[in-house]
């Protein structure tokens, strides 16, 4: 299996200052059969399994009881796969530049998922769409009239869809206009959180805009407020960097080129360090406070995750004593090979 | 990846307990590792809200002892399942019940209670016959009440029509 390199469509993606990746997921379930948490009736999911795998014959089969811990924790870093998954996923489908993924048996029996950059997000949706009506053919949904697609948890009853778009805010997330705005999204059905670690600021910056509610709203109308409020949120950004750059122009060079210095220079670095330089450095790039064409925020935040490191640890073969310790090394070696340090 | 306890430090060990479809796995750092031996695998996850938001509706319900014996016979689940679950244990739990579920989904839906999304291309025909079927039973009755019976009688024949080719589809 080849699923050691960081996924085929993120290499492609073209840089953008704020707006990151976005991602549709669509949850289904199979008439008369238990949600996944239910241990009972296990094979009862038995003769939808082979049906599945005859509709997906074009995918790449990905069953979860062929994996170690390791293979797992990358495929949840690529987005792959949910930390959910990781425990009770049967077997996931993957399509050739991993943008299109599928888990059976997550929380709900099927979940569909396709992600991109620079791509409108209502093409993900038809994308997710399409994988949708071959399974339908294949197998039969848990549908009502009234509540739509029938899910283990109420909150995805409805149209099961999950439509969401990953945001750099830096200068929201620093000024601290964030949480204001994530109370404002709130009112909409929209929730703004950060994606990587738990802590009050987020990694990186990084924040994830998706719908809260799943009733009572078409799949396209969804999207189409998705698609106004990240609109909003992105001006916001934009307006607030700006107000930041007049103000504190000095500051902000400084930070930006400390932080480049950093990830060329670092011979150990943790993950919440590198995700803070990886930010500035971006943030530098998108003001233009410094000219770096080669600079991939999507591509190397990935790198620096863990369980990418630890591959590249196996790789090399090296001996360590303390495994942590390895990891924060390989991660400033990466960065001064990728920044062009030494 | 992180410890999926304290979401902090790096997951180091990996816990499966059972086999098979039963196997529950958890992912974690040495010292929370140390502390869930002593928890005896509880697991929080993400239906925290959920499950407090059904526990609280669950208490306002009156008749307890009549719902405590209602179960779905497709999996087994009782209110109470649910509420601890936070989770519906069926498709069919919504229909078993129906008379918990409206709630359940306004509140969590912020008051939506119709779905007008994509609808699946096989529960489309049915649909269609059914809102057919409501519409032709509605004017037979206004038919028969304003003394119309040979209108009545048409109408009549149309919904058998529909019905029959209905549960024809229905059986294939």
């Amino acid at each position: 299996m080849e699923h050691n390199n960081i996924s085929p469509w993120i290499e492609v993606v073209d840089e953008a200052p704020v707006e990151m990746s976005a991602r549709v997921r669509l949850a289904r379930n199979l008439q008369h059969v238990p949600f996944p948490h239910v241990q009972a009736d296990k094979e009862k999911l038995d003769p939808a399994l082979s049906k599945i795998e005859g509709a997906l014959s074009e995918y790449q089969k990905v069953p979860m009881e062929m994996l170690q811990f390791e293979d797992k924790a990358l495929l949840v870093e690529k987005y792959l796969i949910s930390p959910l998954f990781t425990k009770q996923g049967i077997c996931s489908y993957v399509n050739d530049d991993e943008s299109v993924s599928v888990m059976v048996n997550e929380e709900d029996h099927i979940r569909i998922q396709s992600m991109g950059a620079g791509i409108p997000i209502q093409e993900l949706y038809q994308k997710a769409e399409k994988v949708d009506e071959t399974l339908e053919d294949a197998v039969d949904y848990a549908f009502d009239e009234q509540y739509g697609y029938l899910t283990a948890c109420p909150t995805n009853t409805g149209t099961g869809m999950r439509a969401s778009v990953m945001l750099h805010l830096p200068a929201l997330s620093l000024s601290g206009k964030i949480d204001r705005l994530a109370v404002n999204l709130g009112r909409f059905g929209f929730t703004l959180r950060g994606i990587y670690g738990e802590g009050s600021v987020p990694l990186g910056h990084i924040y994830q805009l998706s719908n809260q509610l799943t009733l009572g709203q078409t799949e396209e109308d969804i999207i189409q407020n998705l698609d106004e409020l990240k609109s909003q949120v992105v001006e916001e950004e934009l307006e607030t960097r700006s107000r930041i750059q007049e103000n504190h122009a000095l500051e902000i060079k400084d930070s930006v080129h400390r932080a480049f210095g950093t990830l060329k220079h670092a011979y150990k670095m943790s993950l919440k360090e590198a995700a803070k330089c990886l930010s500035e450095v971006k943030l530098g790039i998108d003001l233009g406070i410094i000219d770096y064409e080669d600079f991939k925020f999507q591509k190397w935040v990935q790198l620096i995750q863990p369980a990418f490191l630890k591959m590249r640890l196996n790789i090399t073969k090296r001996r360590y004593r303390s495994l942590e310790a390895a990891v924060d090394e390989e991660r400033a070696t990466l960065l001064r090979e990728l920044s062009g340090g030494k | 990846m992180k410890c999926e306890s304290c979401n902090e430090r790096e997951a180091t060990i990996h816990i499966s307990k059972g086999s098979g479809l039963g196997k529950t796995e958890r992912f974690l750092c040495e010292q929370c590792a140390n502390a869930s031996f002593e928890d005896e695998f509880s697991y929080p996850d993400d239906s925290f809200n959920i499950h407090q938001l059904l526990k609280s509706l669950s208490q306002q319900q009156p008749k307890r002892q009549e719902r405590k014996r209602q179960q779905c016979e497709t999996c087994g689940s009782t209110i109470e399942s649910i509420v601890h679950n936070g989770k519906f244990g069926c498709p069919d739990c919504y229909r078993t019940f129906d008379r918990q579920v409206p709630e359940i989904i306004t509140r969590v839906q912020s008051h939506q209670t119709e779905h007008v999304g994509k609808v699946p291309k096989k529960s489309q025909s049915q649909i269609k016959v059914k809102r057919e079927l409501e519409q032709l039973k509605g004017k037979l009755s206004a038919l028969v009440e304003s003394q119309e019976f040979e209108q009545a009688a048409v109408v009549r024949d149309e919904i058998k029509a529909l019905e029959e080719a209905g549960g024809r589809n229905g059986a294939q």
